[in-house]
């Protein structure tokens, strides 16, 4: 009954928590608590209890402050100010003797995500940065990083990072890891943690006294290290090696990565590497673990990429077994077809084969598309296999395979003669929308070889009243003129309906079309439609036979071992992209003009005229003097901007006449990013004095702009700075900015008198 | 790094949920539910991406255990991480099902907290763990206690305390093998066979032991074959294995491994998997299972399988069940067998043929008459392999333990004090016969 009554529930619960009965029986007590725990869990909200259950925090029964902890980091946002109560408690567990105490009143301390927390776990995290006990340390460290992360935007305290990297020193493996991950967070928007000589070294000494989860995350830490010379690089390499052999996927795979990365520029080690690895490599897809076992399988596809013959002669390894998941099959038959060879292909025809009947229709097409693929390469084996399968006379498997010849003939013109023998009767177990296209693609391509082609394709026509997809008769349409070029005796009554059904009855415009397409090109003559309609019947230059140009390791390299492999392409693209966009301190409309409101859309349009009109941007090389060359480049973050503005000294002041009326920041940036003037922060619209950030680079510099307007009647202050000097650049950047200021002016000058 | 862990029952009711990091909301634990656990096709894939989030899953029995990240991470670390949890969870309260994790709920929230901070692993040893986890909890410790956690937390072995002590030291060694096989129809040849194993071992010994193990590992025996003379080397030659690739617990000197392919270690205390390891040689297939199947008409199938057994008659296998597939259609089976119990069972579609004990090189044969339905399904039949479950006594890969010996140079009992148990397990894994 979590989700019905739950006021009731919290009303009970209080008067539970608050009756001194209960709270002076500590196993009652702790009961109650549990039960707030519990339904919290189930997402019922138990903030109201927040005041009883801080009030349970004083007590000597650790499993009840566990609780309570627990409750307090979940509400702590919501309820700060009562938070706030907790604190004492909490310092003073801080200070207990017992070093399991201390740790856990610190850890949870640093859990707490609320305003204003920070100035009472400053202290603690440095007095249990140098606790004698490792426990306390460990929590202290991260939570240095916990309070890095809860006010992101606070300088970062120089005094203790120096103390966390003198903590890498310290004799618990765990605090030294934790430190490398404190730091990492920390030190972000400097690029992280800094992996130099001396830290590479005493990491690489301590690795083997890390746990797994240790050892995989300072390999990964490695990767930032450049050893200086040959020797140093082979030493590293002779000191993991044994690493390579770890009974964890996790640390082989971080191994590998980080092998490969410092093998970058030598070949042979990284060739040497992957030899090494594929041992533990194919034991993890044995792994008794499917999850691993996929991880495994997705990682061999990558090394793949490169050595195609790499894992050649394990290729049994990669046989399916009946009780395995989906997802482990398919990832098994893709890379079945990568291993075959001139030796193997019969057995692993065979094995494929085996798969084209499973219970599951998409692994069974995913099967017969895995042999055609085989087939580019070993056609007549795969041909006969195919055609064997269509005896089942099942319509998934028969439209797979349908679907497998037209992909064939296409890429291998010597099989159209064996598959237009082998198609005579398909159409009867064909139901499903893409066999149809591939079966009259192939009647009308092969049309003259295929005896009973007209006669087949008729009886699509005289089903075209229900047939429901219209690709089927776009397909149709063009299937049954490319026959009557060849055969227009048979064809040429059918056509005629055809064309008639779909020109006068048809309501897809595409089909539609097509029919009028088609009836206006046999209107021009026979020639002429052979010459639009019979192009080649085949390209085998689109096939891949001959084996694709292997990948250079170093091209993968670089995401061994993180998600990339695990995802497909399109997933990975999905996540890593629109990463960029500048940020901004006040939120700004990036997507440029299509987000704005109307009357700004209207100023951004003509801006953007103007714009066109004054810039001939990005193309035009980077002339001599008055070309006007902004280009959009990578983004700067405020911090960058700002570091980089007290840097340097003004190169020119300049004041502008302010266009007049007030625009919105929105539009301004819309126009601003239309010619490529990045807007970092603007002010808001009546703000006195009014000041706008503006970057922008050009001809290899960056531009930085400060605009400031005191009072309403002065004019603009244009300050310009730029790094590095490029007197060019800065008149272009001043141009631009003067075209969008007019144009700004003049929209809204008339908008204004609209109103 | 992890930024959430939750546990959903088979309905997708939240069991335990920790988010350790801001980036996870509290929808994630429900995007999770929508678009895996309530998804309407076959799980696609382990790792699921939703709205930038990574979602890790692993199921243990109807029980959905999921690690949430945002950040790009190293996806075989997470899994290995989520087995580790598991077995911690088994450790403490046995089998992972809704029952024991609702009863334990504190006791996980516990694990949670110690196990991982802020998403980062922490501590996972089980043994280790014990010192933290205080189910009854009162804060009044001994002072004894008190300096156990200091030492154990800053001694230099993370997996062993000092200062153990036992009346009786003792020794447990298992060796547990699972052979896995996929053998051709009519049992004419092996596609692919394997066996992995694992040594698990108890060690209840005092003080800081050093141990090394010895196994009938081929390198090692060729190394002293050539050394000694040539007829040792002949005849342990045939009883030593080839191991393909073997991995080891932490404690294990690699080093000492790679160079003389010793094992030598000092031990946690409690149970620990040693090693692990895979063979692909010379295994001994404890069963071979030949079927015969015949279709008699459009309705009926005539099954019949032999299972032989193939290992010394002295032993004893157990728990021997052949699983033979039916076609969907099938209307009623009438099932004639030599030994053990066999019975059809429609809900599984499947005849489930149960012998309780067998010993060596014996044979047994079941035969069955499948009468099927008419229909005007035309498809196919897609006959699922033949699969069969047992346990032998002896290791199916030929390992042997050829020593373990214990030193202890500063307490005073010696290697013969100890009383060691081995143990050779052989199980099936995947053991599945085409037919």
């Amino acid at each position: 009954m979590p989700y019905l009554g739950s006021e009731e529930t919290v009303k009970e619960l209080k008067r539970a928590l608050s009756n001194p009965n209960v709270q002076s029986d500590r196993l009652r007590y702790r009961n109650v608590i549990l039960r707030v725990i519990r339904f919290m869990t189930q997402g019922l909200d138990m903030a109201p209890l927040f005041m009883e259950m801080v009030k349970a925090s004083a007590t000597v029964d650790i499993v009840q402050k566990k609780l309570v902890y627990l409750f307090m980091c979940s509400y702590a946002t919501l309820k700060p100010d009562l938070a706030l109560l907790a604190i004492n408690t909490l310092l003073k567990d801080c200070a207990d003797p017992n070093p399991m105490v201390r740790g856990l009143a610190l850890r949870n301390m640093c859990n707490l995500r609320m305003p204003g927390v920070s100035e009472y776990i400053q202290q603690p995290i440095l007095s249990g940065l140098r606790d004698k006990a490792s426990y306390v340390r460990r929590a202290a460290v991260l939570g240095c990083a916990k309070m890095q992360n809860l006010q992101p935007d606070v300088e970062i305290d120089g005094a203790v990072v120096n103390e966390l990297y003198g903590l890498l020193r310290d004799q618990d493996p765990v605090v030294m890891v934790n430190c490398l991950r404190a730091l990492e967070e920390i030190l972000k928007k400097e690029g992280g943690v800094v992996i130099n000589k001396p830290i590479a070294h005493h990491l690489l000494n301590r690795m083997k006294d890390l746990d797994v989860w240790g050892q995989s995350e300072v390999l990964t830490f490695l990767l930032r290290y450049r050893p200086r010379c040959q020797s140093e690089l082979f030493d590293i390499l002779n000191l993991l090696d044994n690493f390579l052999g770890s009974s964890h996927s996790g640390v082989v795979a971080a191994t590998t990565r980080l092998f490969l990365s410092l093998g970058s520029a030598l070949p042979a080690v990284q060739s040497g590497v992957l030899e090494r690895a594929r041992g533990p490599l194919l034991a993890a897809c044995n792994a008794q673990s499917r999850e691993l076992r996929f991880v495994a399988l997705c990682h061999v596809q990558q090394v793949l990429r490169s050595l195609p013959g790499h894992f050649g002669a394990h290729y049994k390894k990669f046989f399916c077994s009946y009780s395995e998941p989906n997802y482990i099959k398919f990832r098994k038959m893709e890379i079945l077809v990568e291993l075959v060879n001139d030796e193997n292909v019969g057995t692993v025809l065979e094995e494929l084969r085996g798969y084209c009947t499973d219970v599951s229709p998409e692994l069974a097409q995913a099967a017969i598309f895995a042999i055609g693929r085989v087939g580019q390469t070993y056609s007549e084996k795969c041909l006969s296999i195919l055609t064997g399968l269509l005896e089942l006379k099942q319509e998934q498997i028969t439209s797979a395979v349908v679907q497998t010849f037209r992909d064939l003939v296409w890429l291998c013109p010597q099989c159209s003669e064996s598959v237009c023998a082998s198609i005579a009767g398909c159409e009867e177990h064909i139901q499903d929308s893409e066999g149809k296209q591939a079966l009259v693609w192939l009647l009308g391509v092969h049309g003259e070889q295929i005896p009973g082609s007209p006669y087949v394709l008729e009886e699509f026509i005289d089903a075209l009243k229900t047939e429901q997809s219209p690709a089927v008769k776009l397909e149709l349409l063009t299937a049954t003129v490319r026959l009557f070029l060849s055969r227009p005796a048979e064809t040429q009554d059918m056509l005629g309906r055809l064309l008639t059904f779909c020109i006068e009855e048809e309501c897809d415009m595409s089909v539609r079309d097509r029919a009028l397409f088609c009836y206006r090109l046999l209107q021009c003559g026979v020639e002429e439609a052979h010459r639009v309609l019979g192009g080649p019947k085949s390209d085998p230059s689109l096939g891949v036979i001959a084996g694709r140009p292997e990948e250079p390791i170093n091209s993968w390299a670089g995401d061994f071992n993180t998600l990339a492999p695990v995802y497909s392409r399109e997933d990975w693209a999905a996540l890593t992209a629109t990463t960029g966009g500048s940020p901004s301190l006040i939120p700004l409309v990036t997507g440029g003009a299509a987000q704005a409101d109307l009357g700004s859309a209207e100023e951004a349009e003509a801006a953007g005229s103007a714009a066109a009109a004054a810039a001939p941007a990005a193309p035009s090389p980077p002339g001599p003097s008055e070309e006007l060359c902004l280009v959009s480049g990578p983004p700067l973050s405020p911090e960058l901007f700002e570091r980089r503005w007290l840097a340097l000294e003004p190169s020119r002041r300049v004041s502008l006449d302010w266009p007049g009326g007030d625009c919105l920041p929105e539009t301004l940036q819309a126009a601003l990013q239309l010619v490529n003037i990045q807007a970092l922060a603007l002010s808001r619209p009546h703000a006195r004095p009014w000041k706008a950030y503006l970057y922008a680079h050009s001809l290899g510099t960056v531009v930085l702009a400060e605009l400031l307007r005191d009072t309403d009647a002065g004019g603009l202050q244009v300050t310009l700075k730029q790094d590095p000097e490029r007197e060019e650049a800065l008149s272009s950047f001043l141009t631009v900015l003067k075209t969008v200021m007019q144009t700004l002016g003049n929209s809204s000058a008339s908008l204004s008198s609209h109103d | 790094m992890i930024g959430g862990l939750f546990i959903y029952n088979h309905k997708g009711e939240v069991l335990i949920s920790r988010v350790y990091r801001d980036d996870i909301g509290r929808n994630a634990v429900d995007a999770f539910r929508v678009n895996v656990i309530h998804a309407r096709q076959q799980v696609r894939s382990p790792v699921t991406n939703i709205a930038r989030t990574s979602f890790f899953h692993v199921k243990r029995s109807n029980i959905w255990l999921a690690a949430v990240t945002k950040q790009n991470v190293n996806a075989a670390m997470v899994f290995e991480f989520l087995y580790k949890m598991c077995d911690v969870m088994t450790a403490y309260f046995g089998k992972i099902s809704e029952e024991n994790i609702k009863n334990n709920f504190v006791l996980i929230y516990e694990l949670l907290d110690e196990i991982l901070d802020f998403g980062y692993p922490q501590n996972s040893e089980t043994g280790a763990l014990k010192t933290f986890i205080t189910q009854q909890g009162i804060k009044s410790q001994t002072k004894e206690e008190q300096s156990q956690i200091t030492s154990q937390v800053t001694g230099q072995i993370g997996w062993r305390r000092e200062g153990i002590k036992y009346r009786r030291n003792e020794l447990f060694l298992d060796v547990l093998e699972s052979v896995n096989l996929l053998m051709s129809p009519q049992g004419s040849q092996v596609l692919s066979a394997h066996v992995s194993g694992r040594v698990v071992m108890k060690s209840y010994l005092s003080g800081m032991p050093e141990c090394k193990f010895g196994m009938n590992d081929k390198i090692v025996i060729d190394k002293q074959g050539k050394g000694t003379a040539d007829e040792t080397s002949k005849s342990s030659g045939k009883q030593s294995i080839a191991i393909d690739d073997c991995t080891f617990h932490q404690c294990v000197r690699l080093s000492k491994f790679d160079s003389e392919r010793s094992i030598s270690f000092i031990p946690p205390d409690g149970e620990y998997e040693l090693m692990r390891y895979r063979t692909t040689k010379d295994i001994i297939l404890p069963f071979r299972v030949i079927p015969l199947v015949r279709e008699v008409g459009r309705t009926k199938l005539e099954v019949k399988v032999v299972i032989k057994s193939n290992f010394k008659p002295s032993l004893l296998a157990q728990k021997i069940e052949v699983r033979i597939p039916t076609p969907l259609n099938t209307s009623g089976v009438q099932v004639i067998c030599m030994k053990g119990k066999a019975k059809y069972k429609a809900s599984e579609n499947a005849i489930v043929w149960k012998i309780k004990r067998m010993a060596g090189m014996k044979e047994s044969q079941i035969s069955a008459e499948i009468e099927l339905l008419p229909t005007n399904d035309k498809k196919k039949w897609a006959r699922p392999p033949i699969s069969m479950n047992f346990e032998v006594p002896f290791a199916p890969s030929g390992l042997k333990v050829r020593y373990l010996k214990v030193f202890e140079p500063k307490l005073n009992y010696s290697d013969h004090d100890v009383i060691k148990w081995v143990r050779y397990i052989g199980r099936s894994g995947i053991y599945e016969t085409r037919c």
